[in-house]
Parts: structure tokens; C-alpha cells; sequence
């Protein structure tokens, strides 16, 4: 073993990388120290100890910069955090739970949606919205009656362009009351706007094709 | 000033995932960076980093109080590294130390990383090529040692966590650390002089 001519060296080069860690007790530093005074090489050891400590902390370090870490910490979080079903899952699950324990609040609301489908959706279907509104003069188009409701509408213009909406009662055209006023009020008119058939309590659907009401003489 | 780690366990053990997410982000660079020193490839390096991580939530129960979530958390980074390196098989891997025989102090480079680098080597003055070179330089030296010196170097930690992150007397974390560097030196400091015979260039 070359020794470069210190003997001493084989006890303190394995010292040299706890000192220049600052691991030794202050006792050992000084030991260290002494000899590093008097030893060309091992102060050569301990820059080199140094160098590649500072080679390694810096080139792992570039080596990392080529990383990006934008998501990481995101990834991390989506395979610890409970998984989340899919939005349709999701959505049945609070619609089931609406049931079971809002039952009275889900029942109202679905009652709500029905009265706006109803009213709505005849609006929605005229091919353009009711002419009229804010004019002068308005039009009816078309009048629907609720379902199982007990009218049937009937239109009619008066000579000096006025509409007059009759509401006849279909109970008196059941048989049940014949002779009543509203059958001769029918006869009159026509028929031709009541509602065909006798009895059906079926919603006079607003066909788009349907002709546009324009009522008889009076 | 940041909330410290084990104010932040704490949140994350009530429930509050964000503050997890803080414990990640102050880490993962580092956890990173042991992992490419220790396996060398940048996609299972990617992926131990993220398996470290997701062991610690998992685990965080058992984490007690008694160290830190730092030597804990590399811990878990090291044993899961050290598993990869296991499951590859052979094929080149590092060579186990002996460390009952005495170190060979003929090096004829004595000086040569000092003199050529500095003992502070900056980032600008340091060339891509030789930023590989260390991983190279690294992946020869055994795993267990390997550990000890990326810990040291990346983290900076003293003998004492390391002797508690990888459960290894103080001693054994000296001697490890001392043929780790020497290999690791010897390596590099045959690279340099290489590459100056090369480009006969000196030092930049």
C-alpha cells in the first residue's frame, strides 16, 4: 500500500467523511484537524469527499428539474381518496335517497312538474308563441283543458272582433241531464268546436295542424 | 412559516385530505430524487414515489409520533426501491461490499474531484453528461449502501436519522457511508480525468 508516506492516513481516512459531515465529537474534529495540518493527502481526500457530496446533491437535483410535478401531488390524492362513482351513479343514489326520505317533498315537487308540464308544454308546441301578447288585439289559438277536467271549451268571436271562451260542462252531454240549455247552445254553434264523441274526457290535444278556431255566429 | 409535519399528520389523521396533499407536495421532489438514485429508471421512479406516498395515507395509523414523518416517509421509499431492485433479479446489479477488509488508500486521483469541481459544485457548472454519470456511479454501488448515501446527500440527514430511518446502528451508518462514497468517487473521478484526456480541456 502506497501510503504517501504517512502511516497515520490508514486510521483517518475513514474519519474523513463523518468530519466532513460534522458527525465527530468535538474531541475526534480536533484529532481530525491536526492531522489534516500536516497531510496533503487527506486534505485532498476531504475535498474530494466534499466535491462529490455537492456532485451528487447537484446533479440529482438536475435531474429532478426535468420532472414535472404539476400533477403529482393530484394522482397521489386520487388513489387515496374514496373513489367516486360515476355522475349517473351519483344521480340515482340522491334520486333513491330523495325517495326514502323525502318522500313528502319528492311527491309535491313531482306534482309541481306535472302542473308545468300541462300548462307548459301546449305553449312550447304552438309552432310560434301566442300572438298577442302586448298587442292590441289577441287570439286564441287553442284552449286545453286539464286532464279529467269536466269542460270542454268552446270559442267564439263576437262582431266586433271580441273572443268569448265558453267553458261547457260535459256532464250534461253524458245523458245524465238532456235538454239543458248548453245542448241547444251546441246545436247552435254548430258542433263543430266541441268535443267530438260523448263522454271521452280525453284532453282535446292541440293539433299544430289543426284549423284555427274561429267560432260561429251567435 | 409552514405548518410542521406532524401538525399536519394530525389534520390529515382527522379527516382533512388537504392537508395530506401539503405533506406530498413538500416531499415529493425529494422522494423523487431518492428513488432515481436508487433505481436509476425514471418511470419506476415515478411510480415508487407515488407508491411511497400512497403507503404512508395507507399506513398513517401506524406512523407513531415518537420520530419523523420524514424519516418514515423515506423509509417506506427505500424499502419499496429496495423491492423493486429485488424483484428485477440480477443482471448487473452492484456487488456487495466487504467491509472487513480494509480500503485500498493507493488512489492515485487523491484531490481529483476537489481540484477539478471545487468543494461546491453549482448547477451551472455542471455538464448533463456528468449528471448521468452519477446515476451511473451510483447503480454500482449495493443498494443498502446506495440509501445511505442519497439519504445523506438529498435530504441531508444526520447519522442519527439515518441509523432510525433505515434501523441500523450509528456505526454501521458511518462505515456504509464511507465505501459508498469511495466507490462512488473513484467512478467519477475516472470519468473526469476520461473526459479530459478526451477534450483536453481542464476544469470549467
Amino acid at each position: 500500500m502506497d501510503m504517501a508516506g504517512n502511516p497515520a492516513c490508514e486510521q483517518f481516512v475513514p474519519r474523513l467523511s463523518p468530519y466532513v459531515d460534522g458527525e465527530l465529537t468535538p474531541a475526534e474534529r480536533v484529532t481530525v484537524e491536526r492531522h489534516l495540518s500536516a497531510c496533503r493527502d487527506c486534505t485532498g481526500r476531504a475535498a474530494d469527499l466534499r466535491a462529490e457530496s455537492g456532485l451528487l446533491r447537484v446533479g440529482l437535483d438536475m435531474a429532478v428539474d426535468d420532472v414535472d410535478f404539476k400533477d403529482f401531488a393530484q394522482k397521489v390524492m386520487a388513489r387515496v381518496t374514496p373513489e367516486r362513482p360515476p355522475l349517473l351513479e351519483r344521480l340515482k343514489l340522491s334520486l333513491s335517497e330523495m325517495f326514502l326520505y323525502q318522500r313528502t317533498a319528492m311527491i309535491s315537487s313531482l306534482a309541481t312538474a306535472a302542473v308545468l308540464v300541462a300548462v307548459g308544454l301546449p305553449l312550447l308546441m304552438s309552432d310560434r308563441a301566442p300572438e298577442g301578447y302586448a298587442a292590441e288585439r289577441m287570439t286564441v289559438k287553442a284552449i286545453q283543458p286539464y286532464e279529467n277536467a269536466r269542460v270542454a271549451p268552446v270559442v267564439m268571436e263576437t262582431d266586433n272582433g271580441g273572443t268569448i271562451i265558453w267553458l261547457v260542462d260535459e256532464e250534461t252531454r253524458d245523458g245524465s241531464s238532456p235538454g239543458s240549455e248548453d245542448e241547444e247552445l251546441e246545436e247552435e254553434i254548430g258542433g263543430g268546436m266541441s268535443p267530438d264523441g260523448a263522454g271521452t274526457k280525453k284532453p282535446a290535444r292541440p293539433a299544430t295542424d289543426a284549423p284555427r278556431p274561429s267560432g260561429g255566429t251567435l | 412559516m409552514a405548518t410542521d409535519d406532524l401538525t399536519l399528520v394530525k389534520r390529515v389523521r382527522s379527516g382533512d385530505q388537504r392537508a395530506f396533499k401539503l405533506l406530498v407536495e413538500r416531499y415529493q421532489r425529494k422522494v423523487y430524487a431518492v428513488a432515481l438514485g436508487m433505481l436509476k429508471d425514471k418511470e419506476e421512479a415515478m411510480d415508487v414515489s407515488q407508491e411511497a406516498f400512497v403507503k404512508v395515507y395507507k399506513y398513517l395509523d401506524h406512523f407513531k409520533g415518537d420520530s419523523s414523518f420524514y424519516t418514515w416517509l423515506y423509509r417506506i421509499t427505500v424499502n419499496i426501491c429496495i423491492d423493486v431492485i429485488r424483484k428485477r433479479g440480477g443482471g448487473g446489479e452492484a456487488v456487495e461490499f466487504d467491509e472487513s477488509q480494509a480500503m485500498d488508500l493507493s488512489e492515485a486521483r487523491i484531490g481529483a474531484l476537489g481540484s477539478r469541481l471545487g468543494t461546491n459544485p453549482q448547477k451551472s457548472a455542471l455538464r448533463r453528461e456528468l449528471a448521468e454519470k452519477i446515476q451511473e456511479a451510483l447503480a454500482t454501488v449495493p443498494e443498502k449502501h446506495r440509501a445511505i448515501l442519497l439519504l445523506r446527500e438529498i435530504e441531508g440527514m444526520s447519522y442519527e436519522d439515518l441509523s432510525r430511518t433505515l434501523e441500523i446502528p450509528k456505526g454501521t451508518v458511518m462505515s456504509r457511508l464511507f465505501h459508498a462514497r469511495a466507490k462512488v468517487q473513484k467512478i467519477l473521478s475516472e470519468y473526469l480525468e476520461l473526459d479530459e484526456a478526451k477534450s483536453g480541456v481542464g476544469s470549467e
